[in-house]
């Protein structure tokens, strides 16, 4: 993995990103303790899919280079294996960061288009509603999340996977799968996000 | 004046690494009667199994040998081997400590000719060597061993071959029937310098140690750089004795790291640039690469560290590595990235060193039994206040390269002299 410099556009320095990710993202407080060692980049199983591995995320939170970490696919392609997590001698969170790197650059809209970022949110939507994941309705909303054009294409260049899991009995065509207590699980999610709110606030 | 000052002026000093050695001479050579306890059968420590010292190159068995001699010619010094101290009572002028020897199976009488060696085929891993070869069970520790005097090793015992070796000895030396005993001495101080054991590489899952005999510890690349090691100092692969001339040295290897030792232990640093300059001496054409997260030549060690960079053989990767895993030639290959190009790297190479760091003895296996301070990493610390007498020395005191070891051994040797009372020959017991 070789990477050039940034590009002049991403040449922007804020020089509050450090301290607010200190305090605003899931373990950012534990980013202090980082000394660029490199074993969780090295530690990866798809650090050469990344932009910039943690441990060079983890500099550029340090320099202020907010664009570049927020519109960085790092975090996206974190697959939460943990190694880095269970490996860094300085106990940094480093999946957790990511993944509250990742929230972050959603909440300030860094990442629309972001491949991950669509497949979560029907993943999401389908957890929430039905209390299941329906793989038709997940995978429909998340293939036409890109634009019709693209979302058919995508539908087409799949059917047969599609045709395979239905005769498999992996995937059905009648009304989704719920569970039996939605309004309990809808109860629990709200609760859930009035306390985020809450610590966010306080 | 006799009701006030110490009851006993002896100064014990527990342990016979270059730390106790260092202590219980000097206070012997200005008069004070000493007790060196080595709880091996052999004193010199951790420095009789380094090949060389940094920064110089020199050979440790020197400098060993001057002390071996410092102790045979002073009287004042009392030497027990195979001794270790399993009690302490009492305060500072007036300690009572109890002392347990573990059978050794040869006495005095031995003049270390060798024939019990002979005389069985009994082999046992050799400990002087990490286990990376084999001794008879009936051994010389090394061949400076200092007391001049064989072991049978416990194995043997009961078995029809301590017969053989027993009937081998035309000097009486070997004693079968040899037991574990207690006793009690009294001391006014108490230099406690029991040294330490290199961190267990097999506690780092990644680095595979356990998977591979091509990847061994910085202690056991001094063995095999040993003229007297398993392979009579030609560093080569374990697996098949090929010449390693492409090899990684792996610092903070289990140091520096929350997950195993969070100190830095201040010697592997200089301790894989000497590997490098071992290996760049022995073949003309190797390759060394050393992966770091910083180089610690503290103070004057520096100019040590320029030598070895300016070898264009010798690479300096910052990284530490995430992994180390066997590959399909059975080669060790070192995973991770490298911080500066930030490139993923895999690489293969004949050998992997792994720099593991100091664990002090004192939080492993040689609890002291009385209540000292330790500090969160088991090094035993001075006492502030209440009881001085007992005095810590060496790396049981703090990770501590030889000459700092000497530094902090001669040191602890005047405290222990201060705790006693100060003029040698006064107010004796």
């Amino acid at each position: 993995m070789s990477v050039a410099p940034p590009e002049e556009s991403k040449r922007k320095y804020d020089l509050g990103f450090a301290s607010w990710v200190y305090e605003n993202v899931e373990g950012g407080d534990k980013l202090a303790m980082c000394m660029q060692c490199g074993v969780c980049s090295g530690s990866c199983p798809i650090g050469t899919e990344m932009d910039h591995g943690p441990r060079k995320l983890f500099m550029m939170i340090r320099a202020g280079m907010k664009e570049a970490v927020l519109a960085s696919n790092t975090m996206w392609n974190c697959t939460a294996c943990f190694n880095c997590v269970v490996r860094c001698p300085r106990e940094v969170p480093v999946a957790y960061i990511l993944k509250g790197l990742g929230s972050a650059a959603v909440d300030l809209g860094y990442a629309k288009k972001e491949d991950t970022v669509r497949f979560s949110k029907a993943f999401w939507w389908s957890a929430r509603t039905y209390g299941r994941t329906d793989e038709r309705l997940v995978t429909a909303k998340y293939y036409f999340s890109g634009g019709l054009v693209a979302g058919m294409k995508k539908g087409l260049e799949n059917s047969k996977i599609a045709l395979g899991m239905i005769k498999a009995k992996r995937m059905h065509l009648g009304a989704s799968h719920k569970i039996k207590d939605r309004k309990g699980l809808q109860a629990i999610l709200a609760k859930a996000a009035e306390i985020e709110a809450r610590e966010k606030e306080g | 004046m006799a009701n006030e000052g110490p009851k006993s002026q002896t100064i014990l000093v527990v342990g016979g690494g270059i730390s106790g050695v260092t202590a219980a001479v000097e206070a012997a050579e200005v008069g004070y009667e000493v007790v060196l306890l080595e709880r091996g059968p052999v004193i010199g420590g951790r420095v009789a199994q380094l090949n060389r010292y940094f920064p110089k190159l020199c050979h440790p068995a020197c400098g060993l040998e001057i002390n071996f001699q410092r102790i045979r010619k002073n009287r004042k010094l009392k030497l027990l081997t195979m001794a270790s101290v399993v009690g302490v009572e009492g305060r500072k002028g007036d300690y009572r400590v109890t002392v347990k020897t573990t059978p050794r199976y040869v006495n005095a009488n031995c003049t270390a000719c060798g024939a019990c060696a002979e005389a069985t085929e009994m082999e046992v891993p050799d400990p002087f060597n990490f286990g990376l070869s084999k001794v008879k069970a009936a051994y010389l520790p090394h061949e400076h061993a200092y007391p001049m005097r064989y072991v049978v090793a416990p194995e043997a015992i009961g078995t029809p071959e301590a017969e053989k070796i027993k009937a081998a000895c035309s000097y009486g030396a070997v004693d079968l029937e040899e037991k574990e005993q207690t006793f009690d001495l009294t001391a006014g101080a108490i230099v406690w310098a029991t040294g330490w054991s290199p961190y267990d590489p097999a506690k780092i899952d990644s680095y595979n140690y356990v998977h591979s005999p091509d990847i061994v510890t910085n202690m056991e690349m001094e063995r095999l750089a040993n003229h007297a090691g398993p392979t009579g100092g030609k560093i080569v692969r374990p697996s098949n004795g090929e010449a390693a001339k492409h090899v990684a040295l792996i610092q903070c290897a289990g140091s520096r790291d929350h997950n195993h030792l969070p100190y830095c232990s201040r010697i592997c640093c200089l301790g894989s640039l000497k590997h490098a300059a071992y290996l760049r001496e022995q073949y003309e054409d190797a390759e060394v690469d050393i992966y770091y997260i910083d180089i610690r030549a503290h103070d004057k060690l520096e100019a040590f560290y320029q030598k070895v960079a300016a070898d264009p053989q010798v690479r300096f990767i910052k990284s530490k590595p995430g992994s180390i895993v066997v590959g399909e030639d059975g080669r060790p290959t070192v995973c991770g990235e490298d911080t500066i190009t930030r490139e993923i790297y895999k690489n293969p190479y004949d050998l992997v060193v792994l720099a593991t760091g100091m664990q002090p003895n004192a939080a492993g296996d040689y609890h002291p039994p009385m209540s000292l301070e330790a500090d969160d990493y088991g090094f035993v610390v001075p006492a502030l206040e209440g009881d001085d007498g007992i005095i810590p020395a060496g790396v049981a005191a703090a990770p501590h390269d030889v000459s700092l070891s000497v530094q902090s051994a001669t040191a602890a040797a005047l405290k222990a002299i201060q705790a006693v009372g100060g003029r040698a020959g006064s107010g004796q017991s």
